[in-house]
């Protein structure tokens, strides 16, 4: 196991490497630059200052490696944006916001999503299965773009039970959160439905019966844990994925986040901080595959690392 | 450590106030985190905001006409040729830190603006300063920049050119004093809360980067006696729908801009926010751009048939729905040199039947054989229903076949700049209150923000005179032949629209309207409610 660890955790290397390269060359390709936001283009010689002050005047290959360098020490520059702030300020005070929003909603998705599936599965055909399906079905359909002004509306503006928008206390975190997490609860939901269904097919299922076990052992301790590796495949990015901010959610729900800044970043060609965080999150990524692996086996000891 | 005590000053007040239930404190929504609150750095009207707040101008402007006024210059006087412009300041003003603001930081900004390593993309609006140019280029000195400070209360511009409209530039952000000492000290960090030294109205309170932002009246600003309100709460939504549901929810107090359009209807019709609602001026202009050299768009009648068949009330009426004016002429109102193009008869009003024949007389009766326009704008949703408007209507009387392209905007103004497409959207908006910035800025053969290649000597000739002119009756004429020449005889572009801002204030607020955007919180009041 540990030999697995080291060969995957090595394998991070060239991965890194090929998402970095191929992000320099997408950026640098795409037409515009950092300092061209409004339409007024800038004199050359005023370019010239901008260029010189961030270094735009190197050469390209210099560029990646002060970017790579950056990257590497968490030295990782200005942005170009905001001005007075570094890139690695950004990440520190932004981030805590958006991971704190995704463990909230990733642990609603979980903590609901799963046991509906397997209140789905266990009663298949059932009203509650039907039911849970299609709230199923409507997370995954609705966007949250359209879900977060609705729960704006009912519970922010007529039950007035929760804030409209921004941050700071609990109440806050309950309507961004569960906006980012139906979406995940639905999937969840899905998947374990569909993997208890499998699950209470295979023999050693029917062996367990046989045995005499009662019902709720055998969905608990011998057709749930194994319905859970294919869950556990989508979790792993599935947290990542929410740990690494929504722009629809935060944008929606003023939420200070991480989301807002990787996309406005390409759209302001904020060269430093698209190198960032990308690189940020393509490490969280391999990271949580790792992570999902090592669980295959904890799930299913039939599973070996070799 | 003064700035620290100002702070604990401030705070103390605020809270003295609030025991007695008194506290004013006004609600804004921001829209987005400001990108710098560096006088001398920031490009967008965010930043501007604050800026205005936290440092007391050169000179200021007043709300609605935007005329000239003094602030930390108490007054100001010029030599016959308006070259050379001298300012007076008041002795006290000063930083929160205690010291004076003198003509040394007022000099130092504007040096500052112009030094190379600021890098600062509002240096060129002072390439009017002698020596300015080429200190920002690296090809002069710093001390050859006619900039003088004959003593601590008083400060010297000499330009190169008669500049009646220098006070103008006077007024903007790049010649706000700033205090040399923090910037020295704490380098770009500077503008953080814990940081920064001011002059304004109010002091920068807490800088929660992407929350929020509180501003607190400054105790030892010059005029604090007639600041009323206590703090400004500045959130930073960006959501429309979502900063609309706070004002109704009584989380804001006002919503300056980006009312959602599907609201429109609804704010109109309700008996309460129709109260509330105001559309204001806004010194901006929208356009489409023609690239006359490629073809049909290089035949003049081709351009006044686009030009004749753009029904701007209607557009007004039922897509913008903001009150907006309909524009013939580019200059906008309130800006010296703006002509009523309406009034005047000056360019093309929507007149369908004009717009045929000028098809036809460019050799296309009906639209028969006119090839495919393209019609290009940056991606948004408020252009694209523009742009489907303009195109049904070239469409159904013209029988022109519309291309509509959009294109992200980095990616859009690098199209412009190099292949732009027949038809192209663009907007401008004032830096300064003069023609200069509308015409030269824009039109002229060497500027950069001539998208339309426009190059026309004749053209040149006027906005030159008009520039160098001390005689301001002489420069309105000039600057109306030069709109009857760019936006009728050349027909280089359609002007379609003068913007107009679409604001909601609680009853309880009493307000002013800035028609630069840059709201003076110190004039306002807050009612008890």
């Amino acid at each position: 196991m540990l030999e697995f660890i080291v060969r995957r955790v090595l394998w991070t290397i060239p991965v890194i490497l090929l998402v970095s390269s191929l992000t320099f060359v997408l950026m640098k390709s795409v037409p515009g630059g950092p300092f061209s936001s409004t339409e007024r283009p800038l004199i050359p010689a005023i370019k010239a200052n901008l260029d010189a002050r961030y270094h735009l005047d190197w050469p390209l290959w210099k560029q990646y490696l002060q970017y790579m360098k950056g990257f590497f020490t968490w030295d990782l520059g200005p942005s170009y944006t905001y001005r007075a702030r570094t890139v690695e300020d950004i990440l520190n005070q932004q981030w805590p916001v958006t991971i704190q929003l995704g463990l909230c909603a990733f642990l609603i998705a979980l903590c609901v999503g799963v046991p509906l599936g397997v209140l789905s599965a266990v009663k298949q055909n059932s009203l509650i299965d039907h039911g849970s399906m299609v709230v199923a079905m409507l997370g995954v359909s609705i966007p949250a773009i359209a879900l977060g002004p609705f729960l704006i509306w009912i519970f922010a503006l007529k039950l007035k039970w929760f804030p409209v928008a921004t941050w700071g206390t609990p109440a806050h975190i309950v309507l961004p959160a569960v906006t980012l997490a139906t979406f995940y609860l639905a999937r969840f939901a899905r998947i374990t439905r569909a993997s208890m269904l499998q699950v209470v097919r295979e023999e050693y299922i029917q062996t367990a019966r046989a045995k005499g076990l009662r019902e709720i052992v055998v969905n608990v301790k011998h057709a749930f844990r194994n319905a859970l590796i294919p869950v556990s495949t989508i979790a792993g990015p599935a947290f990542a994925d929410v740990i690494t901010g929504s722009l629809v959610v935060e944008r929606i729900f003023a939420v200070p986040g991480l989301g807002r800044y990787y996309v406005m970043a390409i759209t302001n060609r904020d060269y430093p901080v698209i190198m960032a965080t990308t690189l940020l999150f393509a490490l969280l990524i391999v990271f949580m595959n790792l992570l999902v692996d090592l669980s295959y086996g904890v799930l299913d000891p039939r599973i070996r690392y070799n | 450590m003064k700035r620290m005590w100002l702070v604990a000053l401030a705070v103390a007040l605020i809270f003295g106030v609030c025991a007695t239930g008194q506290v004013k404190t006004l609600y804004w929504n921001l829209a987005s985190e400001p990108p710098s609150l560096d006088p001398n750095i920031a490009t967008d009207t965010t930043s501007h905001q604050i800026t205005k707040m936290l440092f007391a101008g050169l000179v200021d402007v007043e709300d609605e006409t935007a005329a000239v006024i003094p602030d930390i210059a108490k007054s100001w006087d010029f030599d016959a040729a308006t070259t050379t412009w001298t300012f007076h300041l008041r002795d006290d003003a000063q930083w929160t830190d205690g010291t004076k603001v003198t003509s040394a930081d007022a000099k130092y900004s504007a040096l500052r603006t112009l030094a190379p390593e600021t890098a600062s993309e509002y240096a060129a609006i002072l390439f009017v300063i002698q020596g300015a140019e080429a200190y920002n280029a690296g090809t002069g000195s710093r001390e050859d920049v006619g900039i003088m400070t004959p003593d601590p209360y008083t400060i010297q511009f000499k330009l190169n050119v008669a500049a009646g409209y220098f006070p103008s530039i006077a007024q903007l952000w790049v010649c706000t004093p700033v205090p040399q000492q923090a910037i020295e000290k704490y380098g770009d960090a500077w503008t953080e809360a814990a940081n920064i030294v001011t002059s304004g109205p109010y002091i920068l309170g807490e800088w929660v980067h992407d929350d929020h932002l509180i501003l607190v009246k400054n105790p030892s600003y010059y005029d604090v006696a007639t600041v009323k309100i206590d703090q400004v709460y500045c959130t930073m939504v960006n959501e429309a729908s979502t900063q609309m549901a706070m004002y109704e929810s009584g989380r804001l107090d006002v919503i300056n801009a980006d009312i959602p359009l599907e609201d429109m209807d609804r704010i109109k019709a309700d008996p309460v926010l129709s109260k509330e609602f105001r559309s204001a001026p806004q010194l901006c202009t929208y356009r489409y751009g023609f690239n006359a050299k490629k073809p049909p768009l290089d035949n003049i009648n081709v351009r006044k048939a686009l030009a004749s068949c753009v029904d701007r009330q209607s557009l007004i009426d039922n897509v913008l729905k903001g009150n907006q004016k309909p524009a013939q002429t580019w200059t906008c109102p309130g800006i010296f040199g703006y002509v009523d193009g309406v009034a005047l008869g000056i360019g093309y009003p929507y007149d369908p039947e004009a717009a045929k024949k000028y098809l036809a007389d460019a050799g296309y009766p009906g639209g028969v054989g006119l090839p495919e326009i393209t019609l290009m704008y940056n991606t948004s949703q408020g252009h694209a229903k523009i742009a489907q408007f303009i195109a049904k209507g070239w469409q159904e009387t013209l029988g022109i076949k519309v291309n509509i392209v959009n294109q992200e905007w980095g990616v859009y103004l690098n199209t412009c700049h190099t292949d732009a497409p027949q038809v192209f959207r663009m907007g401008w908006c004032a830096d300064y209150l003069d023609g200069n910035n509308w015409m030269y800025d824009v039109f002229y053969s060497a500027s950069g923000n001539n998208y339309e290649k426009y190059n026309v000597p004749e053209f040149d000739a006027l906005v030159l005179e008009a520039q160098g002119s001390p005689d301001q009756e002489r420069r309105l004429e000039l600057y109306k032949q030069a709109e009857i020449m760019i936006a009728e005889r050349d027909c280089a572009f359609i002007p379609i629209y003068f913007y107009t801002r679409n604001t909601l204030t609680k009853p309880y607020v009493v307000r002013t309207f800035s028609a630069l955007n840059q709201e003076h919180w110190n004039r306002w009041d807050i009612l008890p409610h």
